[in-house]
């Protein structure tokens, strides 16, 4: 691909960025409406419990607070995985933190006040607190009222009824039996992945309106329009009369998708006719929010003597606490489970399981980091015992162009090799290293986004000829405001200055899916690109009538419109406009991307439309220094190479690798949501530790380009991969140095001590 | 309640507010400076960080009664109105702003930082900051934003 971009693939200070660093920039909790109260809610302190009676009354006493519960809000049921939840509780509460009432007043105090007048008598129930005892038969049931339970998000949705089981599903190909029996070598290991938080600085906060017969929600959600669509059912008014405004986004990861302050603000907005601005403290967030969702990954592998992997069967038990948000990421894990390997016979399945806790969602990798941390630390486990180096294992068994991947499609646009080999470079793979050293390996894989992954946009031409691109995916932090508008003055001939970005709305900016999965740089950004062609189009349109030359024979540049034939012709755009809005009509260019390809249920592979691209690799190496005395693990250095296909704006692209290395650094080491009897026992940043300034190690951000045709300019995702593979490579780096294989996250140094006295007592030392 | 006579971003300010009233909530709620941020309640992200007489302080722990009579600067007190002072400047171009959530109050911190230190080691910068979490960037482009500015780039 020429790469003579004026804009594309340069670092682009973003649009948005003075209005942050200077204050400005409206975030959440800094909404504010004339005589808005402040609303609070009340939560279960248990985590299942019969809800005998709830007496409002000395609450509702208070002057000037309007209170509410179940009884005062519509019963339906909403949720984009599974619809298992309600407002507020009813009959009976799930979880240590759900909400019974909520308040609002004109201050938090008074809020908080009227909570404290709430009586609430609950009669405690027998609860399930993991996956395995949810999973058996007799056990408490978490939703004894599933059965007209509606999905959403899945065509086939496959619940086992009188169970926990809310949902499994299995990707079969080959004979895997058959293929194991054959192997010369069989690995089996179980891995257990913590539950972590998404832990994005900016807590949800939320203010709704009701005015007449209109709503109005201003969130810092990432998906504006499923919101919008899920509030509107919720409360049976029109999408039409429900307005969703993103306020600047301080942070998502995944968690800021499905709604969790915005239906009580709603619903004390409706009540109180004043507007109501809810804030979730950090307390709130750690124990109500959702954190990921954990799963235990079992793995067996099958390989021949030479290092082939003959066949894989792996199986996750994921906890997904009292609602159904983990759907996403088991069924994420048909697709991605595997990793980024050639294994004919595989069989990958998943049981997703309710419990008595704090719901699991989405959470950067959605799925993938629990895989890859089991994959990826058998594949060590496998070259060590072939006397294999793990590199070579990986060369030999990583998928390669017109390989046909787990899903059976044909492997197209992957750099993962380079991506490998250029991280062992820069770890220093195989160079001598003091003892107390090791390095460690990774290699990781995404699958597109396919369900419902859709956008449109619009790019306007201004009087001046400068442009406006409106899209209403959400800019939670990533970039993508910088990326669009480079898109869209690539395509225009225009400065990047002169091209301004509306933030989503879903009164004024076009639909968008919305930004998770890594889709936002491919999906909007082809919506962009389109329609900034249609308006580059158009353009050129209304000049070539004013010139009179044909339009085939006219292009942009430095906002002109110049022609190669025509060297002599200069006009500029502002004269084109000029001429566009006073005897001919505005020019509003329009661009729609994607509908492609779905997986709804892999075994019906027939419901497949097409091959869906931007599949995103990537390979991590680490550098740890293991102090055997105290379990110690202090992470010297990290190398993480992307292969994303181009790099739109380098800052941005390095941002999102070094910032996704650093949460995975807090992942693989630290961090934990702790639960006792389902109440979490670390809901402060005290307690629940992320990594800080001073633990940072030194991190090489790689781009590797291998374009991606039906990309922007050849771009892939890239929000995500760089938490996946620091976890396993750090767990490869401490086997390097003591030998001990640790098979459950976090990697505290309690465990790798454990693990050090428990093979001194195998050996018989 | 009390009568606070505060002096923010170089500007005498008198403020109603209860005796137990903490700095943040008066700046954001009463004087509407948003700027600073709150991330959590127990003085451990450093969004809220402002600098009173100099120091890096955490808002959300310090009663606003407290601070009469000192000079206190919050990020709206950096730049001169359009324009981004040097510092900011340099956190932009060095992608040390995503979400941007952690901004004003690392900025605080890191300008607290450099007047007590204007040169830094990369170590120096490290601990400089360790009152201030942030989730997004993985905190490298900030230490290279600081050192850019102690550099004089």
């Amino acid at each position: 691909m020429a790469d003579d971009y004026r804009v594309i693939g340069t670092p682009v200070v973003r649009p948005d960025g003075a209005e942050m660093i200077s204050g400005q920039a409206v975030y959440g909790p800094d909404v504010t409406q004339p005589g808005m109260l402040w609303g609070k809610i009340l939560r279960s302190p248990l985590p299942h419990a019969r809800i005998r009676s709830i007496d409002v009354e000395k609450a509702r006493a208070l002057p000037g607070v309007t209170v509410i519960s179940a009884h005062d809000v519509p019963d339906r049921r909403y949720g984009y995985a599974i619809e298992d939840e309600q407002i507020f509780a009813v009959e009976k509460v799930r979880y240590a933190g759900e909400p019974v009432a909520a308040a609002a007043a004109p201050d938090e105090e008074r809020a908080l006040e009227a909570l404290s007048l709430i009586d609430v008598e609950y009669e405690e129930l027998p609860a399930v607190f993991t996956a395995a005892e949810g999973a058996r038969d007799g056990a408490p049931l978490v939703h004894e009222e599933l059965g007209p339970a509606r999905s959403v998000y899945l065509a086939s949705w496959n619940p086992v009824p009188g169970t926990n089981i809310i949902h499994q599903a299995s990707h079969h190909r080959g004979d895997v039996d058959a293929a194991l029996a054959r192997a010369d070598y069989v690995f089996e290991d179980t891995f257990h992945a913590s539950q972590i938080h998404h832990c994005y600085m900016e807590p949800h906060a939320t203010l709704a309106s009701v005015r007449g017969s209109e709503v109005t929600v201003w969130t810092c959600s990432q998906e504006v329009f499923q919101l919008r669509t899920l509030l509107a059912g919720l409360f049976a008014i029109p999408e039409s009369r429900m307005r969703v405004i993103n306020t600047k986004v301080g942070g998502g990861f995944g968690g800021k998708i499905e709604p969790r302050l915005e239906p009580v603000a709603v619903a004390l907005s409706m009540h109180s006719r004043k507007p109501v601005k809810m804030v979730m403290t950090r307390a709130e967030e750690f124990t109500a929010a959702a954190g990921s969702t954990p799963a235990t990954v079992t793995v067996k592998t099958g390989v021949m003597k030479d290092g082939t992997l003959a066949a894989r069967d792996i199986d996750f038990l994921w906890d997904t606490g009292a609602h159904a948000e983990g759907l996403p990421p088991s069924n994420r894990a048909m697709k991605d489970g595997n990793g980024p390997y050639r294994v004919h016979d595989l069989r990958i399945s998943s049981t997703l399981v309710y419990t008595n806790k704090m719901r699991g969602t989405q959470l950067r990798g959605l799925g993938v980091p629990e895989g890859a941390f089991a994959i990826e630390s058998q594949m060590d486990m496998i070259a060590e015992r072939l006397g294999m180096d793990p590199l070579e294992l990986r060369l030999k068994n990583i998928l390669q162009e017109g390989d046909i991947n787990s899903i059976d499609d044909v492997v197209q646009s992957i750099g993962l090799q380079e991506c490998l080999e250029s991280v062992a470079r820069e770890i220093g793979w195989g160079e001598p290293k003091p003892p107390n050293v090791g390095r460690g390996l990774a290699v990781i894989a995404k699958s597109p986004t396919t369900h419902s992954s859709i956008s449109a946009a619009y790019v306007q031409f201004n009087e001046d000829g400068s442009a406006q691109v409106l899209v209403g995916a959400s800019e939670i932090g990533q970039g993508m405001t910088v990326v669009m508008c480079q898109i869209a003055a690539e395509v225009l001939g225009l400065p990047v200055e002169q091209v301004g970005i509306s933030s989503a709305d879903t009164a004024t900016t076009p639909y968008d899916r919305g930004t998770f999965s890594s889709r936002v740089t491919f999906y909007t950004g082809m919506a962009v690109k389109i329609a900034a062609e249609d308006a580059r189009n158009q353009l050129l349109d209304v000049a070539s009538r004013m010139v009179e030359i044909p339009r085939e024979d006219l292009a942009v540049a430095e906002e002109r419109v110049v022609s190669p034939v025509h060297p002599e012709l200069s006009l500029t755009f502002r004269e084109v406009l000029e001429r566009a809005h006073t005897s001919e009509r505005p020019i509003l260019g329009r661009g729609t991307y994607g509908g492609k390809g779905d997986y709804p249920t892999l075994p019906h592979k027939a419901q497949r439309k097409e091959y869906v691209p931007g599949w995103k690799y990537a390979a991590q190496a680490v550098e740890a220094e293991i102090d055997e005395e105290t379990g110690i693990i202090r992470v010297r250095r990290i190398a993480s190479a992307h292969d994303v296909g181009k790099s739109l704006n380098p800052t941005s692209v390095d941002g999102q690798i070094v910032g996704g290395v650093v949460m995975g650094l807090g992942y693989a080491l630290h961090e934990r949501l702790q639960f006792d009897n389902g109440r979490i026992v670390n809901p402060s940043f005290m307690d629940y530790k992320i990594p800080s300034s001073q633990e940072i190690p030194e991190i090489a951000p790689i781009a590797v380009e291998v374009p991606l045709p039906e990309g922007p300019f050849g771009a892939k995702g890239i929000g995500e991969l760089a938490i996946v593979g620091i976890a396993p490579a750090i767990g490869n780096a401490i086997h390097q140095v003591l030998g001990v294989r640790l098979k459950e996250l976090p990697l505290f140094p309690e465990r790798v001590l454990e693990a050090v006295e428990s093979q001194r007592k195998d050996h018989g030392g | 309640m009390a009568l606070l006579d505060l002096k923010v971003n170089g500007q005498e300010a008198q403020v109603e507010a209860p005796d137990t009233a903490l700095l943040l909530d008066v700046l954001r709620e009463r004087l509407f400076l948003t700027g600073a941020k709150r991330g959590c309640e127990t003085s451990h992200c450093g969004c809220c960080t402002v600098r009173v007489d100099g120091m890096a302080v955490h808002s959300c722990v310090v009663l606003a009664a407290r601070c009469q009579g000192k000079e206190i600067t919050t990020v709206e007190g950096c730049g001169d109105g359009m324009e981004l002072d040097r510092l900011q400047r340099l956190f932009l171009e060095h992608g040390a702003v995503q979400c941007g959530y952690c901004g004003p109050g690392m900025l605080m911190a890191a300008k607290a930082l450099l007047e007590r230190n204007p040169q830094p080691t990369l170590d120096e910068v490290k601990k400089g900051l360790d009152g201030n979490l942030c989730r997004c960037t993985g905190y490298t482009p900030i230490f290279d934003a600081i050192l850019a500015y102690s550099r004089g780039a």
